[in-house]
C-alpha cells in the first residue's frame, strides 16, 4: 500500500476525516505518561528537551517519572540541525511518528490508509494556520482539542497565527548542490558535511528557509514574557506542537520535489552520509515504534520515498529551474551567445570561498532596527568585479570549452547569539541613504529566524557558545550593483529589521557581518 | 568528496605532515634534545642533582635563583643551554602531540580571514597558543623535575600523578575546559584588531587546552623508560576526547569511546568496499 500525504487545505473541510483522525491519534499519545516511548511528550523529547523550559511551560511536572536511562540515551535529543543529516533524520522521525498515530487510528476503528496531511503555506491563501489547530474545541464544540496549544503566538506574538508569505521563500530549491560549506559560501540545499562533529553553526538552505522561518513565525514569543518562546520557536519544545508535524511534512515534500530534477539535484553519495552518523562515531537514528520495538535507520534508507511506501498529492516543481545562461545574459552576454549556451558547453562553478569584507565589532540587535557597514577589501572586491565582467565577455560557446561561472556572493551573519529563538528579522544590503526598505525588495538579502539560538549560545551547550551563523546569497544584489556601476565602493551598508522590536533582555547580537565570494 | 571535506583536507594535510615530522624527530632524532638520555625530565633532574651537583629546581624555578648559583660562568652557560634545550624539547613535544587537535581552530582562522592574511593569522594564533603552553611547560617541567627530589622513588611520583590525572579526567572542571576548546569566536578582519583577535583566540584556545590536558601532559614527563611511547598514548587520548562535542560539566568518564566507534565503523566500511 502507498500512503498519500495530502495538503491540509485540500482536504475539503476544516475538520476533514484525516484531521479528525489525526486529532484522535494525538489525544491518545498525549494520554500516555512521559516515560512511555510512544507518548506524545516522549516523541517531543526525541527532537529536544530542556527540562527547566518544559517545566516553565507546564509540560514537565516533578511528579513525572522519567524514562529508563537506556531509553533516554537511545532516543532523546536526537534532532539533527546544522548538518547534512537534517533531511533524512526528520524524514524518519516523521515516518515513525506517523506510524504511531496510524496505530492509534486503527485501534479506534479509523482507515488503515490514514496518512499525515502537510501544510503548504506557499500556496495562495493557505498561509493561515489550519482552523482545526486554531480552535480550543473539538468540532462538536467541546473543549480540549489536542491540536490546539496555547503557546502558539504567531508572527506578531498576538495569537494570530499565520505565515507572512513575504518572509519566506523557496530560494533553496534553486540550489543544485545538496551539500556545501560552512566557511562562508553556499551551505547547500541540504546542509553541511560536518565531519566527525554532530552539527555545526550553519544551517543548510532549506533548513534556514523556509524551515527555520516557519518555526519562528508560527511559534512567536509569549507577549507577556518575550524571552519565553512559543513551542514551535525553540527546537527543545517544537515537537510538542501538533502543527510541527504538518510543517515537517511540507519540508519533507520539498526535498522530494527537489530530487526530481536529476542529474543536478541529487542526494550525496558519500558513505558518511549514506550510512549516517554511526559511521562518524555518533548515535544511530532510532525511533520507538507502536509494537514496542525500536526502528533504526540510515539516510540511505530515506532516499527513496516510493520504496518507503509514501507519496505526496503534489510534487510539482516549486520554482522554475534556474538557467545558468540567464545570469550570463543579465550580466551582459549577448542574447545569441546566451541562447547558444543552452545545451552547449558546461558551466564550471568555482568552489573557492574567500572573505571579501567584514564590519568592525559585534552588532547588538535592539529595538526595531540595527545597522552596520561592511568594509570591503579592494583587491578581493575587484576580483568579484572581474569575474562578473568576464561573464559578460565570455566567448561564443561554440568553442565547446567550459565557461567559468561568475562568482556567487554570500552575506554572512556570524556568531549570532541570544536568548530568544522567536526572533525573526529581515536583512537588507546596499540600501540607498534614507530609503524605506519596503520600497526596495530587490535589496532584501533574506529573512532569518533564530531557531536554536538559545542553545547555541550556551557555553556548555552543543555549539560551545559560538551561536549560529547564517549565509544569505546576495549574488543578485551584487550583480545589480555591478551593472549599476555601484560595486566599486569601500563599504556596503547592511540594515537589519526585526519583525517585532527586540527587547534588550533578549541579548541578541551578531558577532560579525561579513561578505564572502565563491568562485574560481 | 564533499566541498566541506575538501576544505578540511586543506588544513588537515599540512598539519599532519608537521605532526609526522615532529614525531620522526622524537623517535629517530639526536638524543631527543632536552632529555639527553632519552628519558624524562624527572630522570634528568635526578641525574643532574646527583652527578653535577646542581639542583634542577634552581634552573627551572625563578624564585629560587640566586646570584651565587651562577657565580660560575660554566654553570651559567650550562643553565642557559639547559633552558634552551628544555624549551626546544617542550615545543617539539607540543608540536607532536597537539597539532592534530588544532586542525579545527586553524580552519576557523583560515576560513574567516582574508586570503592575504591567512598565513599571518595562523602564525599569530599559534603564537598565542604556544605562549600559554610555554608558561604551563615551566610549571609542569618544574613539577616533573622536582618530583624525584620530593618523593623517594619516581614510580611513586608517577602513581600520584596518575591518580591526579584520573580524578581530573572524571571531573566537571575538565569538561568545562574541553567545552571551551570547541569555541570558535568571531574575528576582526582588518589591521591590528585582526592580529590581536588571532593572537587572543590562540591564547584563549591554549588556555582551555592547558586546563583540559595539564594532568595528562605531566604523565610522560614522569616516565623514565618509554617516554616517547607514553607521549604517543597521551596524544591519542587527547585527540580522541576532543572528538566528542561539548556537554554539560559533570562527573563522568571521558576517553576513547568515539574514536573507537569511528575506527570500527570506518574499518567495516573499507572491508565492505574492498
Amino acid at each position: 500500500m502507498t500512503f498519500t500525504r495530502t495538503n491540509v487545505w485540500a482536504l475539503g473541510s476544516d475538520w476533514a476525516d484525516a484531521i479528525l483522525w489525526y486529532a484522535r491519534g494525538v489525544a491518545a499519545m498525549k494520554a500516555r505518561a512521559l516515560a512511555e516511548p510512544t507518548s506524545w511528550r516522549f516523541y517531543g523529547a526525541i527532537h529536544g528537551i530542556d527540562q527547566p523550559l518544559w517545566k516553565l511551560l507546564g509540560y514537565l511536572k516533578s511528579s513525572d517519572a522519567m524514562p529508563s536511562a537506556a531509553n533516554l540515551s537511545r532516543f532523546w535529543k536526537q534532532c539533527q540541525h546544522g548538518s547534512w543529516y537534517f533531511l533524512p533524520w526528520h524524514r524518519g522521525y516523521l515516518l515513525a511518528f506517523e506510524a504511531n498515530i496510524r496505530a492509534e487510528v486503527l485501534k479506534l476503528g479509523g482507515p488503515n490508509d490514514w496518512a499525515l496531511p502537510y501544510w503548504n503555506y506557499f500556496k495562495p491563501n493557505q498561509f493561515k494556520l489550519p482552523p482545526a489547530f486554531a480552535s480550543a474545541d473539538w468540532p462538536d464544540g467541546k473543549g480540549n482539542n489536542p491540536l490546539f496549544v496555547p503557546q502558539r503566538y504567531g508572527p506578531n506574538s498576538d495569537g494570530d497565527v499565520y505565515v507572512p508569505v513575504n518572509q519566506i521563500n523557496l530560494d533553496a530549491m534553486t540550489d543544485s548542490d545538496f551539500t556545501g560549506v560552512g566557511s562562508g559560501g553556499d551551505p547547500g540545499f541540504g546542509g553541511v558535511d560536518t565531519g566527525f562533529e554532530h552539527g555545526g553553526p550553519t544551517h543548510g538552505r532549506l533548513e534556514s528557509q523556509p524551515h527555520d522561518m516557519v518555526h519562528g513565525l508560527v511559534g512567536g514569543g509569549d507577549p507577556n514574557n518575550p524571552n519565553l518562546p512559543g513551542l514551535m520557536s525553540d527546537p527543545d519544545t517544537a515537537g510538542l506542537d501538533p502543527i510541527f508535524w504538518l510543517h515537517h511534512g511540507n519540508i519533507d515534500r520539498l526535498w522530494q520535489v527537489w530530487r526530481q530534477s536529476p542529474p543536478t539535484d541529487v542526494d550525496p553519495t558519500e558513505p558518511n552520509w549514506l550510512k549516517g552518523p554511526a559511521n562518524i562515531g555518533e548515535r544511530i537514528f532510532s525511533m520507538p515504534m507502536p509494537d514496542g520495538k525500536s526502528w533504526d535507520y540510515t539516510p540511505t534508507e530515506m532516499t527513496d520515498l516510493g520504496k518507503l511506501g509514501y507519496t505526496y498529492d503534489d510534487l510539482s516543481p516549486a520554482v522554475a529551474t534556474p538557467q545558468p545562461a540567464a545570469r550570463f545574459q543579465r550580466l551582459g552576454m549577448s542574447a545569441v551567445a546566451a541562447e547558444a549556451m543552452r545545451g552547449g558547453p558546461a558551466v564550471t562553478i568555482g568552489k573557492n570561498v574567500e572573505l571579501v569584507g567584514a564590519n568592525r565589532g559585534s552588532l547588538k540587535i535592539i529595538g526595531s532596527e540595527a545597522r552596520t557597514s561592511v568594509q570591503l577589501d579592494s583587491g578581493v572586491r575587484r576580483k568579484v568585479s572581474r569575474s562578473l565582467r568576464a561573464a559578460a565577455e565570455a566567448a561564443a560557446p561554440e568553442r565547446a570549452l567550459p565557461v567559468a561561472a561568475p562568482d556567487r556572493v554570500f552575506l554572512n551573519l556570524e556568531n549570532v547569539r541570544g536568548l530568544t529563538d522567536s526572533t525573526v528579522f529581515r536583512v537588507y544590503v546596499g540600501l540607498p541613504d534614507g530609503a524605506n526598505p519596503a520600497d526596495h525588495p530587490e535589496r532584501l538579502a533574506g529573512s532569518i529566524a533564530l531557531f536554536g539560538v538559545r542553545k547555541a549560545s550556551l557555553a556548555d551547550g552543543e555549539h560551545a557558545g559560538q551561536g549560529l551563523t547564517f549565509a544569505l546569497e546576495i549574488t543578485n544584489i551584487v550583480d545589480t550593483l555591478h551593472l549599476n556601476n555601484s560595486l566599486d565602493v569601500d563599504a556596503l551598508d547592511v540594515r537589519i529589521l526585526p519583525a517585532r522590536p527586540v527587547p534588550e533582555t533578549a541579548q541578541i547580537s551578531i558577532g560579525r557581518v561579513s561578505i564572502f565570494r565563491q568562485g574560481r | 568528496m564533499t566541498p566541506a571535506a575538501r576544505e578540511r583536507l586543506s588544513i588537515t594535510v599540512p598539519l599532519l605532515l608537521i605532526t609526522g615530522a615532529a614525531w620522526t624527530i622524537l623517535v629517530v632524532g639526536p638524543g631527543t634534545m632536552a632529555m639527553p638520555d632519552g628519558s624524562s625530565a624527572a630522570t634528568l633532574a635526578t641525574n643532574l642533582s646527583t652527578s653535577r651537583g646542581m639542583a634542577v629546581p634552581d634552573l627551572c624555578s625563578a624564585p629560587t635563583l640566586s646570584a651565587t648559583s651562577f657565580s660560575n660562568s660554566r654553570h651559567l652557560r650550562l643553565a642557559f643551554s639547559l633552558l634552551a634545550s628544555f624549551a626546544a624539547s617542550w615545543m617539539l613535544m607540543l608540536t607532536a602531540m597537539m597539532m592534530p587537535v588544532l586542525i579545527a581552530p586553524v580552519r576557523h582562522i583560515r576560513d574567516r580571514s582574508f586570503t592575504k592574511r591567512r598565513a599571518r593569522a595562523i602564525v599569530l594564533f599559534l603564537t598565542g597558543y604556544a605562549a600559554i603552553w610555554i608558561a604551563a611547560g615551566v610549571v609542569l617541567l618544574t613539577l616533573a623535575a622536582a618530583a624525584p627530589l620530593i618523593v623517594s622513588r619516581l614510580s611513586v611520583a608517577l602513581a600520584i600523578a596518575t591518580f591526579v590525572a584520573l580524578v581530573w579526567q572524571f571531573s566537571p572542571a575538565k569538561q568545562l575546559c574541553l567545552n571551551r576548546c570547541h569555541a570558535r569566536p568571531e574575528l576582526s578582519a582588518f589591521g591590528l584588531a585582526a592580529d590581536l583577535d588571532a593572537f587572543r583566540f590562540g591564547f584563549m584556545h591554549g588556555s582551555s587546552c592547558v586546563g583540559s590536558c595539564w594532568a595528562l601532559m605531566l604523565l610522560p614527563l614522569l616516565v623514565s623508560r618509554g617516554h616517547v611511547a607514553a607521549m604517543a598514548v597521551v596524544a591519542i587520548w587527547i585527540f580522541a576526547e576532543r572528538l566528542d562535542g561539548p556537554m554539560p560539566p559533570r562527573w563522568r568518564w571521558r576517553g576513547l569511546g568515539k574514536v573507537v566507534r569511528i575506527a570500527v565503523a570506518q574499518t567495516r566500511l573499507r572491508l565492505q568496499n574492498s
